[in-house]
């Protein structure tokens, strides 16, 4: 069957690809914490239909000086995640937290395993445990009592409380932040939440704002690092080479048909 | 039955294998640092007693362009790219040298500079870039690699490494079948040249789609026109049986 329609289905495939990827990066325009991921391409494999250097006629000294390579299209490898530093948004509230510079926070799933996430949105449940907006333990747990008017959290993440007639804040506990050497590595999972993968390697616990670890500010939302201009622009791009792409089906499609009808 | 059937028939097969090269041009026309293939067609004379009536047409990829490609800027500090005719190195599965002028790297567990397939980034000493942990990385224009180690402070820069650049001359480049662009083998190692590299950007597929359009109109006409004489054929044919037939 004609091999130029497999190629440009895998151009056609590829543009699909990207364009999902593009769409969900304009999904989470403005998902607080949300790393921008970009698709990425290689090119596959070639065939040898005529070898270099391979005899073309009876005389030894008349060889083919470069032969036949045949391309077979394209593959998608990705998605990278792009872990840029988002904006950060002041909303003033005291549970919420954003880290400016590297580093995750730790949270529990349901099962007690460690997931990583930039989303800072905390808020307090019933028992007065500090957890995500989906509702996720912070790991280091920080309880908070009833009766507290204010919570102060530090650069450095030391959490302090206020309690009314009490001249003195009690310490509530300590936030950590890990540190990968490869955060484009980790395995994303939704809810803004990321696990530890072979690739992005072991992570490093810190206090935050000490040796490489970011500060922790206090009552700011990191955006998401989504540029749309750019993902608009990748938008363009991709349904252009799709069309391409399905103009060099329909031309293999029309020799098929042209030779079915004439000979 | 007339030989012509077969010279039609051989143009029409090459024809039908010079689309699918420009297929796959089009194919990756967004895949970044792809260079596209050229495609010609070349008469091969058919030798032999009698006239020399006889020339059937070969298709074969006698080059790569190894033109620029756009440079599409990211912002992203691990993007780099090489200007002029300058590439950098990396290390392929295959343990040899291969030439990329557009890299989207990533550091790996283990500390390991690589492109995005996970081929390790060669230092100007040939060797993989291995690199400490880092809060900050930065690419220079000369391949420069300068990093902040973890834990100092922002102002404490170490330079590590630098990119092993080449400037290798395009006549003596050839894409391989596992599609990584080589030296022609027999050509002396290329030294460390003065290559200027872009930092925060990458270089998109030098493929000309306005080209790669015109080419398959063209390639889809020239097909029908050997599928015409193919048919041409089957009516000489048709006619010479015609003239010994009783009735």
């Amino acid at each position: 069957m004609n091999r130029a329609l497999y190629v440009a289905k895998t151009g056609l495939e590829a543009q699909q690809f990207r364009l999902a990827a593009i769409s969900n990066n304009l999904a989470n325009a403005n998902t607080y914490g949300y790393k921008a991921g970009r698709a990425e391409f290689d090119d596959l494999l070639y065939q040898n239909v005529r070898m270099p250097g391979a005899q073309a006629g009876q005389d030894p000294a008349n060889t083919l000086p470069s032969g036949l390579q045949l391309g077979v299209g394209v593959k998608a490898v990705g998605v990278q995640k792009i872990h840029t530093q988002g904006n950060l948004m002041i909303t003033d509230n005291q549970l919420d937290l954003a880290i400016d510079g590297k580093g995750f926070f730790r949270v529990l799933d349901p099962e007690g395993n460690i997931m990583y996430t930039r989303d800072g949105s905390f808020q307090v449940n019933q028992n007065g445990d500090v957890v995500t907006s989906s509702g996720y333990l912070l790991e280091p747990n920080i309880q908070v009592p009833p009766n507290v008017t204010e919570i102060a959290i530090g650069r450095d993440g030391t959490v302090l409380a206020k309690e009314p007639g009490v001249a003195a804040p009690i310490n509530l506990g300590q936030l950590e932040i890990a540190m990968f050497i490869n955060p484009a590595g980790l395995e994303s999972v939704g809810q803004n939440m990321y696990y530890e993968t072979i690739a992005s390697g072991a992570p490093v616990v810190n206090n935050p704002n000490n040796e490489d670890a970011g500060a922790v500010i206090q009552g700011a939302l990191e955006a998401s690092n989504v540029n749309t201009v750019e993902e608009l622009i990748g938008m363009i791009e991709a349904q252009r080479t799709y069309e391409m792409n399905s103009k060099a089906v329909s031309a293999a499609d029309g020799m098929m048909q042209y030779l079915n009808n004439n000979v | 039955m007339d030989r012509m059937l077969y010279v039609s028939m051989s143009g029409a097969k090459e024809a039908l294998l010079s689309q699918a090269n420009n297929a796959n041009n089009l194919a990756n026309a967004t895949t970044d640092g792809f260079k596209q293939d050229f495609n010609q067609f070349r008469a091969q004379h058919m030798d032999g007693p009698g006239w020399h009536t006889r020339s059937y047409s070969m298709d074969e990829r006698p080059a790569t362009d190894f033109s620029a490609g756009p440079i599409k800027v990211t912002g992203r500090a691990l993007d780099v790219a090489t200007k002029e005719n300058g590439y950098m190195a990396i290390l392929t599965p295959a343990g040899d040298e291969a030439y990329i002028r557009s890299a989207s790297m990533q550091i790996t567990a283990d500390g390991q500079l690589v492109d995005v397939h996970g081929n390790p980034m060669l230092n100007a000493a040939g060797a993989p870039i291995v690199l400490p942990p880092v809060d900050h990385l930065e690419v220079g224009i000369d391949g420069t690699i300068s990093v902040v180690p973890a834990g100092a402070p922002a102002n404490e820069v170490v330079v590590l490494d630098q990119l092993r650049l080449v400037e290798p001359d395009h006549r003596q480049l050839e894409k391989g079948l596992d599609g990584f662009i080589r030296q022609v083998p027999g050509n002396a190692e290329l030294g460390q040249a003065d290559i200027r590299v872009i930092n925060g950007a990458l270089e998109g597929s030098n493929v000309n789609t306005v080209q790669a359009l015109v080419t398959m109109i063209e390639l889809t006409r020239k097909y029908e026109m050997q599928v015409k004489m193919m048919k041409t054929s089957k009516d000489h044919a048709g006619a010479s049986d015609k003239i010994l037939s009783i009735r």
